[in-house]
């Protein structure tokens, strides 16, 4: 059984990266190099979408901190999608840390998050 | 020209136990001849082996003609040539696979022509093989093998020095060789299938499990025995599932040979797949059914899907004409009774409903193919009451397969072959010490382990998350103060004493300062989850002691 799958989705200028399963140090580092090794320059910001991981440990927090850096460096945000009493929720709430980046807690809300589409995209 | 044929007519129509005599000039080779037959019609030499019967063949005929070498060439139907396939005295031609094509030189026009043909002087004919001359053979003398009408190959004998074959000289190899064609003709068949039948049943094994993986709370035993004569289209096949779960699959495609095992293969990875998509049963045997219909080949199988939940200790089981589970528990073992949707392929658009059951610590569900109940004569109601006769009373899997096996499978063989896969509910002990190895990929299985005591311990799912986490954090640690590459392992204890569950995680290493504002995450992970954390680092490692009463929440 793997431990975890990933799932890439676009969005107008958004990168949705579906996370499933459980996120800890054995795999948080290749999950995060592989989401933003699928966003491109142009696009706006990466929407995680954690509703569907099961476990997700310190390491999973720390990388995802990584993450937001990584896309700051490149002018890009981060949108986590963390519904309330789910694992993720919980495991941040035990840790007490900062939010690792804007939380939303729908896939809706977070399509929402860059803004409107420029001209350009529509 | 030196050469001295015996003209095809005749020499008519050898096998069909039809010996061409040609001429007997006296009493006494009479009696050779008569003594030959003997020494060739030996029913002994029908029931070896391709290879021992070649050389006991090529011995007799040495020593009935006194020739100095013996071999047998046989047809490669495909590419119209003889290949040397056995010798006597010239060894060389088959090991350097002679190969001589039919219609030239010494073997190749005896094939064509099917005539005995005489050489008295090796110098001055047409022979192709060197390894004749090479080896100073003088006098060589040959005959077809010929099996009802069929040409199968050639057999000839040599002198090293010039000999006249005579009459009774041809008699007597033809004798050897009308003997031999059919006896040599059933043995490379029976090789030929034997050979079919290796590969189909490697073919079959490779399309089944190689390895169960290691599953937490579960022992699974199984057991794979193919049929008598042809290959089948049975198969098992277990699946490890997210969330505590594990699925049970046993299947049987309808049909026998490569193309059975062939659909099975198929069959087992499409299941396989769409219940590592989370399908329930009924919905994955489903699916199966819609891709056994997209094949637009005449395919059928009859499976059973079971998805064993160790929190609930439930079964959810699906079967598409199947036969019903047996569940084996210290109670005594018990048929399940399920109705089955049709099988896979049979209908379109086949609904397949779910059903549940429970399985308590220690049951056995058992899952078996017809091969294992279906007896000529007998009604499959009695197989099955026959199986659960066997298996009553067995206290593990493999008990339970070695059990049905050992009753219910004829000593004379199988005629269908059988598929059995058994998994018994194996709760975590109560006292928890394990040696673990210090590698990031422990962290999922020592999850699975917990998750599944702190069930068992009656924990409610928040305390089995919080608790589940700060274990694991714990373990984290533990494993990064393993330095690589050298080989590390770290001990994990749990015990639940009046409600209060006690974690010690030890491990040799040096404990290492948290690094950065959220490496120390782990730490404030622990103390939030647990209500007492104590970190002792000493000279030769750190323990980790972490408390919590359960509210049963």
């Amino acid at each position: 059984m793997t431990l975890a799958d990933l799932q890439i989705t676009q969005a107008p200028g958004t990168v949705v990266a579906h996370l499933v399963g459980e996120i800890d140090m054995s795999n948080a580092e290749d999950l995060s190099a592989a989401v933003i090794a699928a966003t491109p320059n142009d696009a706006r910001g990466v929407v995680l979408d954690l509703s569907q991981v099961d476990y997700l440990d310190s390491a999973g927090i720390w990388v995802v901190h990584g993450m937001r850096t990584a896309l700051q460096a490149r002018g890009q945000g981060l949108v986590l999608v963390i519904p309330p009493r789910s694992p993720v929720h919980d495991t941040l709430r035990l840790s007490g840390a900062e939010r690792p980046g804007e939380v939303v807690e729908d896939l809706d809300a977070a399509l929402l998050a860059f803004g409107p589409s420029p001209a350009g995209d529509s | 020209m030196p050469e001295t044929r015996q003209p095809g007519k005749r020499t008519p129509i050898l096998g069909s136990g039809q010996i061409a005599v040609e001429v007997t000039d006296s009493i006494s080779e009479a009696s050779e001849q008569v003594r030959s037959s003997y020494r060739f019609s030996d029913p002994a030499l029908s029931e070896l082996p391709i290879d021992e019967l070649l050389d006991e063949l090529l011995n007799r005929v040495q020593e009935a003609l006194e020739v100095d070498t013996v071999a047998v060439l046989l047809r490669d139907q495909g590419a119209q040539q003889l290949v040397a396939r056995a010798a006597k005295g010239i060894e060389e031609e088959v090991d350097r696979g002679v190969r001589i094509p039919i219609g030239r030189g010494f073997a190749g026009r005896i094939a064509a022509e099917r005539v005995a043909i005489y050489i008295s002087d090796v110098d001055h004919a047409d022979i192709l093989n060197p390894i004749l001359r090479e080896k100073g053979i003088r006098s060589l003398l040959g005959v077809p093998l010929i099996v009802e009408g069929e040409l199968i190959g050639v057999m000839h004998v040599g002198s090293l020095r010039p000999r006249t074959f005579g009459a009774n000289d041809v008699a007597v190899l033809q004798l050897a060789a009308a003997r031999a064609g059919p006896a040599i003709e059933r043995a490379t068949m029976s090789a030929r299938l034997e050979h079919e039948h290796s590969v189909s049943i490697a073919l079959q094994r490779s399309l089944l499990p190689q390895r169960l993986g290691e599953l937490i709370g579960v022992t699974v035993a199984s057991r794979y025995l193919p049929a008598r004569e042809e290959v089948g289209g049975d198969w098992f096949d277990v699946i490890e599932l997210p969330r505590g779960r594990v699925g049970l699959v046993i299947g049987d495609v309808v049909g026998h040979g490569v193309a059975a095992a062939s659909l099975m293969g198929r069959l087992r990875t499409a299941l396989h797949s769409y219940a590592i998509e989370s399908h329930g049963p009924g919905r994955t045997l489903e699916l199966v059914d819609r891709f056994v219909q997209s094949l637009n080949e005449p395919a059928m199988a009859t499976a059973a899907y079971a998805v064993f939940d160790t929190y609930a200790l439930t079964v959810q089981y699906a079967t598409a004409g199947h036969l019903p589970p047996v569940v084996i528990g210290p109670s005594g073992a018990r048929v399940i009774d399920v109705t089955p949707a049709p099988p896979l392929g049979a209908f379109p658009y086949g609904r397949c409903p779910e059903h549940e059951f429970s399985l308590q610590a220690d049951d056995i569900l058992f899952l078996y193919t017809d091969g294992l109940v279906e007896r000529r004569g007998i009604p499959l109601t009695d197989g099955i009451e026959s199986l659960v006769t066997a298996v009553q009373g067995t206290t593990s899997p493999e008990e339970a397969c070695l059990a049905a096996v050992a009753d219910l499978v004829p000593l004379t063989g199988l005629r269908d072959d059988v598929a059995i896969v058994a998994l018994q509910n194996s709760p975590i002990p109560a006292e928890l010490h394990l040696h673990l190895s210090a590698e990031p990929r422990t962290l999922a299985k020592v999850r699975r382990i917990i998750r599944r005591w702190l069930v068992e311990r009656g924990a409610g799912q928040n305390e089995v998350a919080e608790v589940t986490i700060a274990i694991s954090e714990a373990c984290a640690n533990a494993i990064e103060h393993a330095y690589p590459p050298a080989p590390a392992s770290f001990e994990l204890r749990a015990s639940c004493e009046n409600d209060e569950i006690t974690v010690t995680v030890r491990d040799t290493g040096q404990w290492r300062p948290p690094r950065g504002e959220n490496r120390g995450r782990g730490l404030s992970i622990m103390s939030a989850a647990m209500d007492h954390v104590e970190v002792d680092r000493g000279d030769h490692g750190t323990d980790v002691v972490m408390r919590r009463r359960l509210s049963h929440r």
